[in-house]
C-alpha cells in the first residue's frame, strides 16, 4: 500500500463529490428524510391514542360517566355519534372502523348491580366494526380489557392475579431510539454499495480505469482509497442523521467507539461487495439494478426498519445470514443497550465477513483488459 | 532483470485473438530509442489492440513484447513507471481542474519534482489551469491527456489516436506538442488513421491492415517503394475531359464528383494529357501535380481506402 497514492485518490474523490453538490445533498438527505418520516409516524406509537366512536343510546348520567372514563383511560380519543343515526350506516359512510353502541337501560342496569347488588342485571354493548381494517382488532382487544376491568370492579372482589412490568433497560426507550441505529447501518450500506458500484462503473465506461491501469497504482491502493472515501462520507452522513435525531426527536443514544467501528466495518463489507459487483456489470444502468437487488432485501429483511421477530421463522433465519443484520444489532447493542459483549460479538462476525469480501473485492477488481 | 538495448520496443510474432476474431496476426517490428514510430491503419485494423498489448493494458494471446528490455507480461509494474500512455478515447475526472489532474497523476507515480507548470506550458494550457475537465473542449482534453502521459518524464510515450475527433485547428495544436516531444528526444509510439499525421510526424511508419503489418519504413521510403508515380488532379466544368483522358489510355478517377485524379508514371504524361484536352476543345479550372502520399500507398497495398469504413471486424480495435 502506498499512502501517497491512496491520499491522491482520496483527494480526487472528495473534491469531485464536494463540487457535485446536488449528488452530495441527496446522498445525505435520503436517510434524514427516512428518519423524519418514520420518526414522525412511529413517535405516535409510543403514545398510542385510537380514535373511537361511541353511540350512547341511553343518554343517562352513568353512560356519560362511562364514556368519560374510557377517554380518561388514555387509549382513546372519543367521538360521540348521534343516537338518531344508524350505527352500521355510520361506519360505512364515515370510513370509521368501529362504533361502540351503549344500549338503552345502561344506567338503570348499572344502578341495579351497584346499589342493589342485583347480579341478574347486565347490559350488552355492541361493537359495530369494519373487519377489513387492520387496527380494529387492536381497538377491540383494548376495549375488552377495559370492560373486563369494569366487570372485575363491579364484582366487589379484589383481583387474584396482578401484574407489573419491568424493562430490561434502565430507562424507557422510544421507537425512534431503536430505529436510528438501523437507519445508520442502512444508510452507510447504501452509500458504500451504490457509491462504489456507480463510481467504478462510470470510471470504467469513461476509460479512466484503463488509463489508471497504465500507472503504478495497485488494486489495494484503489480499494483502500475508496473505503476511506466512503468512510468519510458515511461519518458525515451519520453525524447529520444524529444531529437531526437529537434536534427533532430529542433522541437519547449512547455514542461511543463502537459507532465509528461499526461504520467502518459496514463500509468495508459493502465496498467489497460493490467491487465484486463492478466486475460483473458493464453499464451504469445495470450497475444500479444490481446494487438495488443486493440492497433492497438487505434493507427490509435485516431489521433496519422493523424487528425481524415480526417475520416468519424461515425469514428470521435468512435475516441472520445477512451482513447488515449484524451491523444493525451491533449498533443497537452499543447505542441503545450499552452491551459491549454483544457489540463485540457482532463486530467480530461482520469483521470476518468484511475481510472476506474485501479480499474477494481485490481479486475481482480488474485493471488489465482482454485477458 | 532488464536489458538495455538500442531498441525501446521489440515485438516478436505478436498475436491477439478474441474468440474467432484475429485482431493482431503475428506481427513483428522494433522501435528505436528516440524514434517517433507511427502505426498507421484504418479503423478496426488492430492498431489499438497492438498498442494496448505493448503498453501493458492488454495481454497477448501469443508472441513476445519487450519494452525497455523488459517483458511486458512479466514486468508490468516496473514498466509503467517508465512509460507514459494516452489511451484511445482518453477521459479524466469531470470535476477536477487541469492543474489538480496533473498533480493527481504525478502523485500516482510518487514524483515529487514533476514540473507541472512546465507540462502546462508544453501543451499550452496555461490559461486553463483552473478549468475543470468537463469544461474543456476535445482538443484541450487531448492536450491534457498528453501532459498526463508525460508527468513521470517517461522514456517511451504511447499515444493512441491522439487527434481523432478533433477539428483541423485542434489537430494542428496537438501536432505541435508532438513535434516538441520529438525535439526532446522521447521515444514516441503513435497510432493514427490520418496519413498526413504519420507522414508529418513519424520517423518510421508501419502500415497495419486486418491485424497484419503490410509495409514498414520511413514515409519517404514507403512512398518511393510503393508509389513511384505522380498524381495529376484536374478540375473542369467540361464533361468531356474525363472521357478524353480515358480515351488516350489513362485511368482517371472522379473524386468528390468534380476532381479528376490521374496516375502519371512518365514525365511526359502530363503534357500528353493536357494536349489531348486542348485538342478536344475543353478547358480546365485548375490543375495540380503532386507526389503520392501514404493514403495512396495504403490504397495500392490493400485496395482499400485508409479512412473510409472499418476493415476488420467489430472489436478488432
Amino acid at each position: 500500500m502506498n499512502p501517497r497514492v491512496v491520499g491522491a485518490n482520496l483527494f480526487v474523490k472528495l473534491m469531485s463529490v464536494y463540487r457535485e453538490k446536488t449528488t452530495m445533498f441527496f446522498a445525505l438527505a435520503f436517510p434524514i428524510i427516512l428518519i423524519l418520516v418514520f420518526g414522525t409516524i412511529f413517535m405516535s406509537q409510543d403514545n398510542v391514542n385510537f380514535h373511537l366512536c361511541v353511540q350512547d343510546l341511553d343518554q343517562s348520567k352513568s353512560s356519560k360517566e362511562s364514556i368519560k372514563a374510557l377517554e380518561l383511560n388514555g387509549n382513546f380519543k372519543i367521538t360521540e355519534v348521534d343516537p338518531a343515526f344508524n350505527a352500521t350506516q355510520y361506519v360505512r359512510d364515515n370510513k370509521v372502523n368501529l362504533v361502540l353502541v351503549i344500549p338503552k337501560g345502561f344506567g338503570i342496569s348499572l344502578t341495579r348491580r351497584k346499589v342493589f347488588n342485583d347480579f341478574r342485571a347486565s347490559v350488552t354493548v355492541t361493537y359495530i366494526y369494519d373487519p377489513s381494517s387492520s387496527s380494529v382488532s387492536t381497538k377491540i382487544d383494548i376495549l375488552n380489557g377495559v370492560l373486563a376491568g369494569v366487570n372485575q370492579e363491579l364484582s366487589g372482589m379484589p383481583p387474584f392475579i396482578k401484574s407489573v412490568t419491568k424493562s430490561i433497560l434502565t430507562r424507557k426507550y422510544r421507537f425512534i431510539e431503536y430505529f436510528i441505529p438501523g437507519i445508520i447501518a442502512m444508510a452507510v450500506m447504501t452509500l458504500s454499495l451504490f457509491g462504489t458500484v456507480n463510481l467504478n462503473t462510470e470510471l470504467r465506461q469513461k476509460g479512466i480505469i484503463r488509463k489508471l491501469s497504465t500507472t503504478p497504482i495497485t488494486r489495494i491502493d484503489w480499494i483502500l482509497s475508496d473505503i476511506l472515501y466512503q468512510f468519510i462520507i458515511a461519518v458525515v452522513s451519520t453525524t447529520a442523521m444524529l444531529l437531526v435525531s437529537y434536534a427533532v426527536f430529542n433522541a437519547s443514544l449512547h455514542i461511543n467507539a463502537w459507532l465509528p467501528a461499526f461504520i467502518l466495518l459496514d463500509v468495508f463489507a459493502f465496498v467489497g461487495i460493490g467491487m465484486i459487483l463492478t466486475r460483473f456489470v458493464k453499464e451504469a444502468q445495470s450497475a444500479a439494478a444490481a446494487a438495488n437487488a443486493i440492497s433492497f432485501p438487505m434493507m427490509f429483511l435485516s431489521g433496519s426498519f422493523f424487528p425481524i421477530e415480526l417475520m416468519p421463522g424461515f425469514l428470521q433465519t435468512f435475516a441472520k445470514t445477512l451482513p447488515l443484520y449484524y451491523v444493525n444489532e451491533g449498533l443497537r447493542a452499543s447505542m441503545v443497550f450499552v452491551d459491549n459483549m454483544t457489540a463485540l460479538r457482532y463486530s467480530a462476525i461482520i469483521g470476518v465477513f468484511a475481510a472476506v469480501v474485501f479480499i474477494l473485492g481485490i481479486i475481482a477488481t480488474k485493471w488489465e483488459e482482454g485477458k | 532483470m532488464t536489458t538495455e538495448t538500442e531498441h525501446a520496443i521489440e515485438v516478436e510474432k505478436l498475436t491477439k485473438r478474441y474468440g474467432e476474431l484475429l485482431a493482431v496476426n503475428d506481427i513483428s517490428f522494433t522501435v528505436n530509442r528516440g524514434e517517433m514510430f507511427a502505426l498507421l491503419g484504418p479503423n478496426g485494423a488492430g492498431k489499438t489492440t497492438a498498442v494496448e498489448i505493448i503498453d501493458t493494458i492488454r495481454t497477448p494471446t501469443s508472441g513476445k513484447v519487450t519494452l525497455l528490455g523488459m517483458d511486458v507480461t512479466k514486468k508490468k509494474y516496473s514498466i509503467v513507471r517508465r512509460i507514459g500512455v494516452l489511451p484511445q478515447g482518453f477521459s479524466s475526472f469531470d470535476r477536477i481542474t487541469v492543474r489538480e489532474t496533473l498533480q493527481y497523476y504525478s502523485r500516482l507515480y510518487c514524483c515529487r519534482n514533476t514540473d507541472i507548470d512546465g507540462l502546462i506550458n508544453l501543451v499550452n494550457l496555461k490559461d486553463k489551469t483552473k478549468e475543470q475537465y468537463k469544461n474543456l473542449s476535445g482538443g484541450l482534453r487531448q492536450r491534457l491527456g498528453i501532459a498526463i502521459a508525460l508527468v513521470n518524464d517517461p522514456e517511451v510515450v504511447f499515444l493512441d489516436e491522439p487527434t481523432t475527433g478533433l477539428d483541423p485547428r485542434a489537430r494542428h495544436e496537438v501536432w505541435k506538442v508532438l513535434q516538441g516531444l520529438k525535439k526532446e528526444g522521447k521515444t514516441v509510439f503513435l497510432t493514427t488513421h490520418y496519413m498526413e499525421e504519420g507522414e508529418l510526424l513519424a520517423d518510421t511508419v508501419a502500415i497495419i491492415s486486418r491485424g497484419k503489418i503490410i509495409a514498414m519504413g520511413s514515409p519517404r521510403e514507403l512512398i518511393e517503394n510503393n508509389a513511384n508515380y505522380q498524381i495529376l488532379t484536374l478540375q473542369s466544368v467540361d464533361e468531356i475531359v474525363f472521357e478524353t483522358v480515358r480515351k488516350i489510355g489513362f485511368e482517371p478517377v472522379l473524386n468528390n464528383g468534380k476532381n479528376i485524379k490521374i496516375r502519371v508514371e512518365h514525365s511526359d504524361d502530363v503534357q500528353k494529357i493536357l494536349n489531348a484536352i486542348k485538342d478536344a476543345g475543353a478547358s480546365l479550372l485548375s490543375l495540380d501535380v503532386r507526389k503520392p502520399n501514404l493514403e495512396e500507398v495504403f490504397l495500392k497495398l490493400t485496395g482499400e481506402a485508409l479512412r473510409e469504413g472499418p476493415v476488420g471486424g467489430k472489436g478488432a480495435e
